[in-house]
């Protein structure tokens, strides 16, 4: 469903930086997706350019079959509405609206009727157990509540994907366990295909699948096994490869 | 690097933070200067001018210097404001408050200094082309040849100098020292919810609807006995409108879930409801200094429009040669008429010349009415080159002014006074016109020439003969004016009227009271809407962060310049509407107290300034939008 064909992305200035080198990376329907690396490795860039928010200087994205690059900026806009959901590390809630508002707010800007947007948001908020709170205010609630939120926002329109850059990054375990577990639990119920991009060994875990990159270059890729445990211990192996700086170790896969 | 060099280096390196604060500033130190060069022109020295212009000039000198100040303060009080996190930084890496206080001094001092220095410039470089404009404006005979402006410079200076100085020490008073959490965090606190008080709302409504209706209502002298309760009544209400009305109509609209969660509302009505305690204070202020500006200019310009305006349509003669009475001397009359014509031909003045004998006759009761022949009518039209008229034998015309200056003649039992010949046929009115040819100022009639033969003798008679100049020699028609309303002047029963020259002298006094005003209004206008641009761009950050997060979820450029372009229009023209509308109805009052139609003046300066204000509003909404885009 999704395809990332030989991308790379060189960002031009003063001193052109190649922030990724020969990106491939294939993601089926339905698949849980994790992406990790060190700070600077390229992860944000590469989850950037699959959000289209970015474009990559050489290679291709495509979506369902679809090059998004080739829409204009309206059309962008509106297939990243449309087809993209986005659940990002500081909630990215708009503090004017209520956590309901927020949540229907891709529809809205959609123009749904509002019956329907209030189904939805009904529906979605009891799967994610935030039921309670939608007619707070984004400061009266935790900050697992205001990923949940998030997520429900990301999801209301049944994305084609759903791209969630450290989710976890500002909660504490336990609403980090939560919101893991809810996006499994959406991955699995709705079937919907996730691309997360972490840092934390215990968030990636819930994952099918890990890619790491290192330095914008594609470093290896781990797969969950029947056991959890077992495969975030692979993900802290992998992890202490990839922080060192020793290139003697051979990658994983091979 | 010491402790000065920092706070120099974080102002020029930081310049679009405070480029709008130093504009705001460098601009009324412009205006003070531009006022200063022209008080202290030397043409004004020498006395030719009447005092009391000059002492109106320092008293708005002063004005504009008052003004200025808190200007100056309230745009360095929300330019703090947009700053806490700053502060916050600073204080984190150990910076005392004392520091602080001094930083913003310093900060503000190098400013000021800087705004004045530039403004002094400009106020120069543009020196030249606002005289001339005065020249014309004022009307004044010397020319106001350009100078070096030494003495507007020094005072100039050296106000604004303590003015700054002053407002510096006054803002690090302001700045209190704060909890360093919140000032870290002040952009991430919550704003509440602003709630609506019905009955305040409820009491918005009716004080602003009663203060309209009393000032439209009245008429008169008392406009003068209301006029102080009703601008309190429609403050107060003003103010109410914004700080409780319009949050209750938003948090109706916004239960409206067809409305609200339709599209791109969502974001704009949270928004508004969100700011409108910030955005109420603006907007009353706004509201309140735009109303007036637009007053003080609606009411100079219509009452220049009342003196001057209304002479030419009661009295479209260049000159008038008029006799008081039947006693009259026909040589001395002649003689007189000849002094004229012999004047203007050696002047090379071309005019068209008509004399009348103005007779009186009995109608009706006892009144005494003028009756013109249908060829005395023409004449006098064909002068000022009106549409002449034609009528049967039996058949009469009757003339009224409806022209407001006369207002109160127009009078209706007209129709019923029959003209009777002196064989008893009675005419009949063919329609009645409106608009002044023959120099009679009440209503009168005009019959054919065969019918004008054949009325009773009239009541008394007076012997009357225009000039009418063609167009285009104004400088020669003023001097011989003067010339022979010297000369004239001094034989009654005869009066000779020299009416362009009236209204010259007119325009030449009042003309520096309508330059002041204009000027004071124009500082108000523009105030008003730098305040304006201060509050957006307050927002700007909140919102450049705001759109950024919605553009990620997919947000057309078409719909993100929709929601900036609503958010700014209701910015810019909620407070202008509204003193657009308090404008006009003080204006209305005005013209109810003048007895005078100022509609059309009323509508001149309103309509320009609502103009001046869309243009404003269309330059400022392509920057936000630019910035956000930018941002994005």
């Amino acid at each position: 469903m999704l395809q990332v064909k030989n991308v790379s992305k060189i960002y031009e200035g003063k001193v052109a930086y190649r922030a990724l080198t020969d990106i491939n990376l294939e993601v089926e329907k339905g698949e849980f997706v994790g992406v990790m690396g060190p700070s600077g490795s390229g992860k944000t860039t590469l989850l950037n350019l699959i959000a289209t928010i970015d474009e990559p200087t050489t290679g291709t994205v495509s979506i369902e079959g679809n090059n998004p690059y080739q829409l204009s900026r309206n059309d962008l806009a509106k297939f990243r509405r449309r087809s993209l959901g986005f659940v990002f590390q500081d909630f990215n809630l708009l503090n004017t609206l209520t956590v309901k508002e927020n949540i229907v707010l891709p529809l809205t800007l959609d123009g749904k009727r509002v019956k329907e947007m209030e189904e939805k948001a009904e529906a979605i908020a009891e799967t994610l157990g935030i039921s309670s709170i939608m007619n707070k205010r984004t400061y009266e609630i935790s900050g697992g509540q205001a990923q949940r939120a998030a997520i429900a926002r990301a999801m209301i329109h049944k994305p084609k994907l759903l791209l969630a850059d450290e989710p976890t990054g500002n909660l504490d375990s336990k609403a980090s366990k939560d919101v893991m577990e809810m996006l499994v639990t959406l991955n699995q119920q709705e079937k919907a295909t996730m691309l997360l991009v972490t840092h934390d060994p215990q968030a990636a875990s819930y994952c099918d699948r890990i890619i790491f990159i290192r330095d914008g270059k594609f470093y290896s890729e781990i797969h969950q096994g029947d056991n959890r445990k077992a495969f975030f211990q692979k993900i802290i192996d992998t992890l202490s490869f990839l922080g060192g700086d020793d290139h003697d170790f051979s990658s994983v896969r091979d | 690097m010491t402790f000065r060099q920092f706070v120099i280096k974080n102002v020029i390196r930081n310049k679009r933070l405070y480029v709008a604060y130093f504009l705001s500033s460098m601009f009324t130190v412009m205006v003070f200067f531009t006022f200063a060069m022209f008080a202290f022109h030397p043409a004004f020295g020498d006395g030719d001018i009447n005092s009391k212009a000059l002492f109106g000039m320092s008293v708005a000198g002063g004005i504009i210097y008052v003004f200025s100040f808190f200007f100056v303060l309230y745009s360095m009080g929300s330019f703090l404001q947009s700053r806490k996190k700053e502060f916050g930084l600073l204080m984190m890496q150990g910076m005392s408050m004392r520091q602080i206080r001094f930083m913003v001094f310093l900060e503000n001092m190098f400013i000021g200094v800087f705004a004045t220095v530039i403004g002094i410039g400009i106020g120069t470089l543009f020196a030249k082309f606002i005289l001339m404009i005065a020249e014309n404006v004022l009307v004044i005979d010397e020319t106001l040849y350009f100078y070096f402006p030494l003495w507007a410079i020094v005072v100039t200076f050296v106000s604004f100098i303590l003015l700054f100085l002053v407002i510096s020490f006054f803002v690090t008073f302001i700045l209190r020292s704060k909890k360093l959490v919140s000032l870290i965090k002040a952009d991430q606190q919550p704003k509440t919810e602003p709630k609506a008080s019905i009955i305040l709302t409820i009491i918005a409504a009716l004080l602003l609807a009663a203060g309209y209706i009393t000032a439209i209502l009245v008429k008169g002298a008392m406009v003068v006995v209301v006029m102080v309760p009703v601008i309190i009544v429609v403050t107060i209400g003003t103010y109410f409108l914004f700080t409780q009305l319009s949050v209750y109509m938003i948090n109706f609209l916004k239960k409206r879930k067809r409305l609200f969660w339709k599209k791109t509302n969502m974001i704009l009505l949270s928004d508004l409801s969100f700011r409108m305690k910030d955005n109420a204070r603006t907007f009353f202020m706004v509201a309140i200094i735009s109303t007036v500006a637009f007053s003080a200019i609606g009411t100079l310009f219509g009452f220049q429009t009342y003196l001057t305006g209304g002479m030419k349509e009661a009295n479209p003669y260049t000159f008038t040669y008029s006799e008081y009475s039947d006693q009259t001397n026909d040589d001395q009359m002649k003689q007189d008429i000849e002094t004229v014509n012999q004047l203007l031909e050696q002047r090379k003045i071309k005019t068209k010349q008509a004399t009348i004998e103005m007779q009186y006759f009995t109608t009706g009761k006892d009144e005494q009415t003028f009756i013109a022949s249908e060829s005395m009518y023409n004449d006098f039209a064909n002068l000022l080159g009106k549409k002449t008229i034609h009528l049967e034998r039996n058949e009469m015309i009757g003339v009224e002014h409806s022209s407001a200056i006369m207002g109160g003649y127009a009078d209706d039992e007209f129709i019923d006074q029959p003209v009777q010949l002196e064989n008893g046929e009675e005419l009949k009115l063919k329609e009645v016109i409106d608009g002044v040819v023959l120099p009679e100022l009440f209503a009168h009639y005009v019959v054919s020439d065969e019918a004008y033969e054949q009325l009773p003798d009239p009541v008394r008679s007076e012997s009357y003969t225009a000039w009418k100049a063609a167009q285009g020699q104004d400088d020669a028609i003023i001097e011989v004016s003067e010339m022979l309303m010297d000369e004239l002047n001094e034989s009654p029963p005869f009066n000779f009227q020299a009416n362009d020259y009236t209204v010259y002298t007119i325009n030449k006094v009042y003309g520096p009271i309508l330059f002041i005003g204009l000027f004071i209004g124009i500082v108000f206008f523009v105030s008003a809407g730098s305040f304006l641009y201060f509050r957006l761009f307050t927002d700007l950050d909140e919102d450049k962060a705001k759109f950024t997060a919605i553009a990620k979820m997919g947000l057309t450029d078409k719909e993100l310049k929709k929601v900036i372009t609503r958010q700014t229009a209701i910015l810019f023209f909620a407070p202008i509407v509204v003193a657009l509308v308090h404008g006009a109805v003080a204006l209305t009052a005005l013209s109810h107290f003048f007895d005078y139609n100022l509609v059309k003046e009323s509508s001149m300066v309103l309509g320009g300034f609502f103009v001046i204000q869309v243009v404003y509003f269309l330059i400022v909404r392509f920057v936000y939008i630019k910035q956000v885009k930018n941002a994005i």
